[in-house]
């Protein structure tokens, strides 16, 4: 599904990423763990098509093309997904609207019949029930108005609608509450299946305790230093990241 | 235009028959007034950023007789529902094709000005206005009695179409008795190859009264459009106005709002598209003269191309005018990096217990928010266009009057594709 070969990338001129590898299969979860500024977050970017990076080395290979030349939203109709860290207010664009126009870019390049007001109503409201989001949101503008967990939820309602084949996590966690983080890990655990692959991305253990991931991976400073299964998790929970450190 | 053309020009209306001579003597004031001023220069205050050059570097002549349609006027292609529509072409009223409601009187402009002595003396005096006297065409009044609730919406159509260039300088008075309300809708279109239509507007609300007033500038991008406003309003009264421009090469909206009576509210939005080398101006004044009034200003402009704009925004404040809540904002989205707009917001304040508030912004589309509608499957110029929506839509749907609403969105629509 993905392959991450050698791959190096800078911001204005910084070295950020030192020859990351990874592969990820169908139907397989990736967590990818680490401290702030280890590249983390640059990463899931450059995979979802974020301007501002360069790439010096290495390729992003997805379903056997590499994505590094593709616009964003090829490689979203692709089935790329990214749950942004901090998800984007849009004053005056209705959540609908905006759902239902990146629902049917997506059916009319799986060529699919688009979806009129009253299917893509049908569709929605089975959706939201999943991610627990109360039917008025969808009539503000994006993100507007919604709390902290609202817009992490919003992100998993996205995720859910648009059906990707790699969906990126990216800091889901952060900023959530208990509840919250139950309601976000079961709308992604409810996604899973033998053809969806999962990059998640985190700080803490406490959303991989529900994930649950396959694989656990350790960035620092552009590199993942170790590679582990959910046991890893918990002894960076105990230990921190300094004994992976040179 | 050359002082001297214009002279011509004002010789030649003196002696046509079909002017009424009772308002020689005010036109001849005007016009001696306005050769003293001359056209506006970059050098005064307020004409620093909008370049006249359209309107004074050709000649204009009068719109005559022969210039008003000879046979019948097909106007379907300009149809909005749910209104009364009166009509004026190249600046000429045509009574046959206008239709009103019980409770409206229809004048010409020139019977009006017999009848009444208005108030409006400070405002004549700008270059434009005096000009607009000197050269007013028929012109109409429409003056509600008190008490009278209209329902439907009044169109006021005008439509300038002429292949010879044409000075057309229409003229408007609307006076609301007491405690009567009224929504009308000016809607300027037309095909013209060439024209400089100055118009002229006085509105007068009286005590209670109400009047919603929605301008739609879609003149041909060939037209220079000058709009002088000029709005009384007395104790309690209620006036909205709203303009959507995307016409002319050359459009500016000049509006003094002078707030007489107390408990007045005024409340003045306008949305600029503009393409090429468009230029649309929002020129505002609101004058706080009295305590207890509620004035706000919200300006929007969506640029493209080399266009340009300019929103001034002055609220006066006078000393006597305790407790006035005002609000200014003016905000503007540049589409290229060749466009540009200047935002003068000006605060002239005297009173000392008052709420006034500000804010202009001016920028580029979000790349962040661009990047969060492509990384949803969006195309970059659909994600585009949506943020555009989304930068006016809270003024579109300001618009009560429900078939004038549509057709704006269908105006944007129609923008957004034609730039893609």
């Amino acid at each position: 599904m993905l392959k991450i070969k050698n791959l190096h990338a800078s911001i204005d001129g910084k070295s950020i990423l030192k020859g990351i590898n990874l592969n990820i299969k169908p139907g397989e979860m990736h967590a990818i763990m680490g401290l702030n500024g280890s590249g983390k977050s640059t990463l899931a970017n450059i995979i979802s098509g974020r301007e501002g990076y360069a790439i010096t080395k290495g390729d992003v290979i997805y379903q056997n093309e590499s994505l590094l030349e593709k616009s964003p939203e090829t490689r979203a109709l692709d089935g790329v997904f990214m749950s942004f860290q901090y998800p984007v207010v849009i004053p005056g664009v209705n959540m609908t609207y905006f759902l239902k126009a990146a629902l049917n870019a997506h059916r009319k390049h799986r060529d699919e019949e688009e979806l009129d007001a009253i299917g893509f109503l049908k569709l929605i409201r089975e959706k939201i029930k999943a991610v627990d989001i109360d039917e008025k949101y969808l009539k503000r503008a994006v993100n507007d108005g919604f709390s902290g967990g609202e817009k992490k939820r919003n992100e998993i309602l996205q995720m859910i609608t648009l059906e990707p084949k790699l969906s990126i996590l990216d800091e889901t966690d952060s900023g959530l509450d208990i509840d919250a983080l139950k309601i976000v890990a079961n709308g992604v655990n409810q996604y899973r299946s033998s053809e969806n692959s999962f990059l998640v991305i985190t700080h803490y253990q406490r959303l991989l305790n529900y994930l649950k991931p396959d694989f656990i991976h350790v960035l620092i400073d552009g590199k993942i230093v170790k590679s582990g299964d959910m046991s890893l998790a918990s002894i960076l929970e105990e230990k921190g990241y300094a004994w992976l450190e040179k | 235009m050359t002082l001297n053309h214009l002279q011509k020009e004002f010789d030649k209306m003196m002696n046509r028959d079909y002017f009424s001579d009772t308002v020689h003597p005010m036109r001849k004031e005007a016009f001696a007034q306005f050769l003293d001023l001359g056209f506006p220069t970059k050098k005064w205050e307020d004409w620093r950023f909008t370049n006249l050059s359209p309107i004074t570097k050709q000649d204009f002549s009068l719109s005559e007789i022969q210039d008003a349609p000879q046979d019948d006027l097909d106007i379907s292609a300009y149809e909005i529902e749910d209104t009364h529509t009166i009509v004026i072409f190249n600046g000429h009223l045509q009574n046959s094709i206008s239709s009103l409601e019980n409770g409206v009187s229809l004048m010409s402009g020139l019977e009006y000005l017999t009848h009444k002595n208005d108030g409006f003396t400070q405002a004549k005096n700008t270059p434009f206005d005096l000009l607009n006297t000197a050269f007013m065409d028929s012109g109409i009044a429409l003056v509600i009695e008190k008490n009278m609730a209209i329902k439907k919406a009044l169109r006021i159509l005008f439509i300038t179409s002429s292949t010879k260039n044409l000075m057309i300088s229409p003229r408007v008075h609307i006076d609301l008795g007491n405690a009567s309300s009224l929504s009308i809708i000016e809607h300027h279109v037309g095909d013209s190859e060439s024209a400089f239509q100055n118009e002229s507007v006085f509105v007068s609300i009286g005590e209670n009264a109400k009047l919603d007033h929605v301008r739609i500038q879609s003149n041909a991008n060939t037209v220079s459009n000058m709009a002088n406003i000029h709005v009384q309003q007395e104790d309690d009264s209620h006036y909205s106005f709203f303009q959507f421009a995307n016409g002319s090469q050359l459009g500016r909206l000049n509006l003094r709002a002078e707030l007489k009576g107390e408990g007045a509210y005024c409340r003045l939005d306008g949305l600029a598209l503009s393409t090429n080398n468009q230029h649309l101006d929002h020129h505002i004044i609101i004058d706080h003269q009295v305590a207890n009034c509620i004035s706000h200003q919200n300006f929007r402009s969506v640029l493209q191309d080399k266009s340009s704009g300019v929103f001034s925004g002055r609220t006066i404040v006078r000393k006597n005018a305790q407790q006035t809540d005002s609000h200014q904002s003016n905000k503007n989205l540049l589409l290229s990096k060749n466009a540009f707009v200047h935002s003068i917001p000006q605060l002239e304040i005297d009173a000392d217990d008052v709420k006034c508030a500000h804010s202009s912004t001016t920028g580029a589309l979000d790349e962040e928010s661009l990047f969060y509608l492509r990384s949803r499957g969006l195309d970059i110029l659909s994600a585009k266009n949506l943020l555009v929506q989304g930068f006016v839509s809270e003024m579109i749907e300001s618009i009560k009057h429900e078939a004038t609403q549509k057709m704006i969105q269908s105006h944007l629509q129609n923008w957004l594709n034609s730039n893609a």
